[in-house]
């Protein structure tokens, strides 16, 4: 079983995704613990990738590669975790692009570059309307709220969210992060975000920094 | 994923050109300078010299030591120099042929001064640091050529050359061209010790791992020395080129046409008078013509637009004659690697690039040339770099118009992790010393100049980079060479 796992870790560093998919279908359907396929394969794999990354051996569309495979997989693996009352990755990150933005590839490479550092990555997608950033947050309890945004005139809907966390008590509960072109450290601090990053990897220092360690509990 | 390992060396290959002057306007200029070198002629300061050339058909007037040449004498003399042949290295990996495929840049020469890399600040040359230097160049692949880009000022006047020659032969095993070895004695110097790192006299025929090159003074003179010296190099069979640096306004006329008819009149007579004396010897068309400061008088501190189109136009005149050009690049007035040095340095090495030099020369100097700086070797190997990419250019098959592709990913998606992304990303181009973080980043990194970057590069290189070193007791019988010729 170790080889299998051994082999999926492969298949995502080759970013082969039928031989991932199917390796993992195997592992699961084989009964092996949902749990190790998740720390050991698939989390494992990414926090690899993450390092090369580091190294400079692998580029952001590769990383970006990497997560969609490992979203796939852990389609396969979440159900049967959460059947076998195992835990889920570490720390929970809910990402959104605000209400009126329809760009989210910034987003999109913050969410695959957090899922290098291990954590969770909730994406609400694009154009999200507050009430559902609101909601998710109550229902999914997430240690990180990354919020994107790239127009100048969509910026204000970052405030429009954190005010409404605020309203519906849940702003204490949870750290905000905000991200996109026009956003800058002051603008961050003006709306009383936690943190801001200017690009993808900063976004994982400072989520690290937020959620309290290095690396996440995974 | 991983990188294949870079080659030693580099050469840019030619498939771009830039031809400003018209056929026409290139055979106003060689007949202009055919009657500059029939009329004018030109001062051969060597009495011995004058005669032989008188004996080989030259018109010559003994007491001025002046020396004009017919239009055929010069049309028939040029003929004989070869439009192609070998510069080696001593690792065969670094060899070089001159046809016109490919263009090859040098390491710069011969400042008297250096930024040092610890201070920052200039000082004097020594050889030391012209060992530092050379062994920098030898891990540039980019850098194909090595010059002497600083003068070992602590080595006895005398011998200073072969001093320079040792420190070079014993730090790189790339092809050298000698330029500072500019009289006999010094040049029959470099030949002994090129014979020894060869491994005798025919072995360095067959591979000359040096060549040379000589200077004109303008307007339109020839000293004796190194005339001579290049005459001991044809003999040897090490090529030697002729080097033309005119000012225009000071050293040649104001207009652009006028100095580039003074320096194509300089290197025909050169040429053609070493042709007459040692027909076939190899040499090559050097072209370094630069323009005075209407304010200072001084040099104007490298290339402005008169200076990219004297390339320009030179190089139209080496093909004409078929034989290899060496065009002046990377040219800068500014004292350190600032915007004035990325600006002429890139446009001047675009330029002579589009222009077909043969060998395009050179890298590592600032300040007119006066002052070599390790930095600016490393920051004018992204230029080069970026000049193979645009010589690439576009390719046009199925794979890169990716139709497909984009019908894929379809209106509002995303290229970023399509496979064919991941396939053919890695043929972009990417910087080493460009700087592409985020201001938090600059901010964080102490505000970090590319120059910065190229620094620590420099020093990187300097701890790490072993050069092949000469085999057995050859070091001991170049420094007895030295020591011959010093006695």
């Amino acid at each position: 079983m170790d080889e299998k796992i051994a082999a999926l870790r492969e298949a995502l560093y080759a970013l082969d995704d039928q031989a991932a998919v199917g390796i993992t279908r195997e592992l699961i359907d084989g009964g092996l613990e949902p749990q190790r396929v998740l720390q050991e394969g698939l989390a494992e794999a990414m926090l690899e990738i993450g390092r090369r990354w580091n190294a400079g051996d692998v580029f952001l569309p590769e990383v970006v590669a990497a997560a969609e495979i490992f979203k796939r997989c852990n389609e396969i693996v979440e159900p049967a975790l959460i059947e076998a009352g195992g835990h889920t990755l570490g720390h929970r990150v809910v990402m959104a692009t605000v209400k009126g933005d329809l760009h989210d590839l910034g987003k999109n490479m913050v969410g695959a570059m957090m899922k290098t550092a291990g954590f969770q990555v909730h994406d609400l997608g694009k154009d999200v309307p507050t009430e559902r950033i609101v909601e998710a947050v109550r229902e999914m309890e997430p240690t990180i709220v990354g919020l994107s945004s790239l127009l100048t005139t969509t910026v204000p809907e970052q405030r429009v969210v954190i005010q409404a966390l605020e309203e519906a008590g849940l702003r204490g509960r949870v750290k905000i992060m905000v991200g996109g072109a026009p956003v800058t450290e002051d603008w961050a601090a003006e709306i009383g975000a936690d943190g801001f990053a200017p690009n993808a990897p900063e976004a994982v220092k400072v989520a690290l920094r937020l959620a309290g360690s290095e690396r996440p509990e995974a | 994923m991983g990188a294949e390992p870079a080659p030693r060396i580099r050469p840019v290959p030619l498939r771009m050109r830039l031809e400003p002057l018209s056929e026409n306007a290139v055979e106003r200029i060689h007949r202009a300078a055919l009657e500059v070198l029939r009329r004018t002629g030109m001062h051969v300061r060597s009495e011995r010299l004058v005669r032989a050339l008188g004996e080989a058909g030259a018109d010559v007037d003994a007491d001025q030591l002046r020396v004009r040449f017919a239009p055929e004498l010069v049309e028939e003399a040029i003929a004989r120099a070869p439009s192609s042949y070998l510069l080696a290295g001593r690792d065969p990996a670094c060899d070089i042929t001159l046809d016109g495929t490919h263009s090859y840049l040098t390491l710069d020469g011969c400042a008297s001064e250096l930024v040092d890399l610890t201070t920052g600040e200039r000082r004097p040359s020594t050889k030391a640091d012209l060992e530092a230097a050379t062994r920098m160049a030898d891990a540039v692949p980019e850098v194909t050529i090595i010059w002497q880009p600083v003068a070992a000022r602590d080595a006895p006047t005398r011998v200073q050359p072969l001093h320079e020659t040792h420190a070079q032969l014993t730090n790189t095993s790339k092809h050298i061209q000698q330029m500072t070895a500019i009289d006999p004695d010094n040049a029959r110097g470099v030949v002994e010790m090129a014979r020894i790192v060869a491994g005798g006299e025919p072995e360095l025929r067959e591979r000359p791992i040096v060549s040379a090159f000589q200077c004109t003074l303008s307007p339109l003179t020839i000293d004796g020395d190194p005339l001579e010296a290049a005459l001991v190099y044809a003999e040897a069979g090490i090529p030697c080129g002729w080097v033309s640096m005119p000012l225009s306004t000071a050293t040649a006329p104001t207009t652009p046409a006028g100095s580039v008819v003074l320096t194509n009149a300089e290197l025909l007579g050169a040429i053609a008078a070493v042709q007459l004396l040692a027909p076939g010897a190899p040499t090559f068309y050097g072209v370094c013509t630069s323009t005075m400061d209407l304010n200072s008088g001084s040099i104007a501190c490298g290339w402005g637009p008169e200076e990219n189109l004297f390339s320009l136009a030179c190089g139209q005149l080496a093909r004409r004659y078929h034989i290899p050009s060496e065009l002046g690049v990377f040219g800068t007035g500014a004292k350190t690697q600032d915007w004035q040095a990325g600006a002429q340095h890139m446009l001047s090495g675009f330029t002579s690039y589009l222009a077909g030099g043969d060998m395009l020369c050179a890298t590592g100097t600032i300040y007119a040339g006066r002052v070599f700086a390790f930095e600016q070797v490393l920051l004018d190997s992204e230029l080069v770099d970026i000049i193979h990419a645009l010589e690439d250019g576009m390719s046009v098959s199925d794979e890169d118009l990716a139709v497909d592709v984009i019908d894929d990913v379809g209106p509002g998606g995303h290229f970023l992790a399509h496979e064919h992304t991941l396939r053919n990303m890695r043929r972009n181009w990417l910087p080493r010393y460009f700087d592409r973080a985020t201001w938090e980043e600059w901010e964080a990194a102490g505000r970090p100049s590319p120059r910065d970057r190229a620094r620590e590069r420099a020093r990187r290189i300097l701890d790490e980079h072993h050069p092949d070193p000469l085999p057995g007791d050859v070091e001991a019988e170049l420094l007895r060479v030295i020591a011959a010729h010093e006695g």
